[in-house]
């Protein structure tokens, strides 16, 4: 009986264990709003491929798409673990600012501009872009923010790799 | 906002004016954007281009503040380093004609745009209550400059108190049109300093070097090799992007 009993307790502190939330609202909105981010993001660095800018530019581009996709990868994973839908409707992030992502008419106004004003553009629209997913993750990683460690530690490489993406690109001369 | 939260921030006004300017801006618009280039003090900062500047090279896009003001920082006490006149603020050189680029992480509706050289409005640019458009650039004249200059270049938000502010240094006549001949030579901005390295064989992963495929590095105890080229940021170390490294 007791060891019964024992054996009970111990499934139960493990129940309790688990149960302890691994993640909650913030960190579930950080994932469903990074994810769309990052997609167009990649969108973005993909129509430098054939366009004249300068081959750092080009590569910088291209290490910036592989790498969001791996992010994306992580978080739809993470997102399905967690039975969560990988999106929601956009007026439920109002509260928190809003979607960052760039309006869809950017990568169309992007893909028109001729190629002697294209470097400038992409510039100024990439820059913008990186610098709307560190906004995202300081709200995970802020007050009131995330708490799942994944999610957080995600955060913390966007705020870094975006801020240093964006040293090169305003380091890029046109 | 309710008449009981009017009230509040009355009454806080009354009592706290001070703490209330630099409290309302961080909890407003989610609206931000800044002068790309020529580089604007926030950009230089985001760059590189300057030291010590706070936090404000994590979000040069967040000098807002309430309409009206002519300072560098939109009165924001956190990004005070953008109104130290004694920092090194690289001046492009430029010529009398001048094309502001910027850069948004949101568009938001816009009254107006407007660039002051000290208390001279020298240009305004309508924004009609509209989002700006999908990139933005205004060509401002600057004839009857010369010399180092500071432009105050605004982004007046239409459905906000508030604005955005970019200080952006111009070394006028230094470009663009041949300088007079009494003019000295412009002092022009130094490239920056290439941060890229050559990877030493076998070494450890740092962040600042431009790596090639099949360059091999140590991180974490483990190995990895190059399997595209890019240069190495924080925050791209090699078990964190399978995409640029493999574990060997």
């Amino acid at each position: 009986m007791r060891v019964v009993l024992a054996v009970v307790a111990s499934l139960l502190t493990g129940c309790a264990t688990t149960a302890t939330p691994s993640y909650n609202a913030a960190d579930v909105m950080f994932l469903q709003m990074l994810v769309p981010q990052n997609q167009q993001g990649i969108e973005i660095v993909r129509l430098a491929a054939a366009r004249p800018v300068p081959p750092g530019l080009k590569e910088l581009a291209a290490a910036i798409e592989v790498t969001q996709q791996t992010e994306i990868d992580d978080m739809r994973r993470w997102l399905r673990e967690w039975n969560q839908p990988e999106t929601v409707a956009p007026q439920a992030h109002a509260g928190h600012g809003g979607m960052k992502t760039t309006a869809p008419d950017l990568v169309g106004a992007l893909r028109t501009v001729p190629d002697g004003e294209f470097p400038r553009r992409f510039l100024d629209v990439l820059t913008g872009q990186q610098q709307g997913a560190v906004e995202l993750a300081q709200t995970e990683n802020g007050p009131g923010g995330g708490v799942n460690a994944q999610a957080r530690d995600l955060a913390r490489r966007v705020i870094e790799s975006r801020t240093a993406e964006v040293k090169q690109l305003l380091n890029t001369k046109t | 906002m309710t008449w009981k939260r009017k009230l509040f921030a009355a009454a806080a006004g009354a009592l706290f004016a001070p703490v209330l300017v630099v409290v309302l801006p961080a909890t407003s618009a989610s609206a931000h954007g800044y002068v790309s280039d020529p580089p604007s003090r926030q950009a230089n900062c985001a760059a590189g281009k300057v030291s010590g500047c706070g936090s404000i090279v994590y979000e040069p896009q967040s000098v807002e503040g309430p309409k009206g003001l002519r300072s560098c920082n939109g009165g924001l006490s956190q990004f005070a380093e953008l109104t130290d006149e004694s920092k090194p603020w690289p001046a492009k050189p430029v010529g009398t004609t001048v094309t502001f680029n910027w850069v948004f992480t949101a568009r938001h509706s816009t009254s107006n745009y407007e660039y002051y050289v000290g208390g001279t409005r020298v240009a305004v640019f309508a924004g009609n209550n509209q989002q700006p458009p999908p990139t933005l650039s205004h060509t401002v004249n600057l004839a009857g400059y010369s010399g180092r200059i500071k432009v105050l270049a605004i982004w007046n938000i239409a459905d906000t108190a508030n604005a955005f502010y970019s200080c952006v240094d111009l070394q006028v006549g230094g470009g663009g049109t041949p300088p007079p001949t009494t003019t000295p030579p412009p002092t022009t901005t130094p490239p920056p300093t290439t941060t890229t390295t050559t990877p030493p064989t076998g070494g450890t992963w740092a962040a600042g070097t431009a790596y090639k495929a099949g360059d091999v590095v140590t991180y974490g105890g483990a190995s990895y090799r190059c399997i595209q080229p890019h240069t190495a940021i924080a925050g791209w170390e090699p078990p964190n992007t399978p995409a640029l490294w493999q574990r060997q």
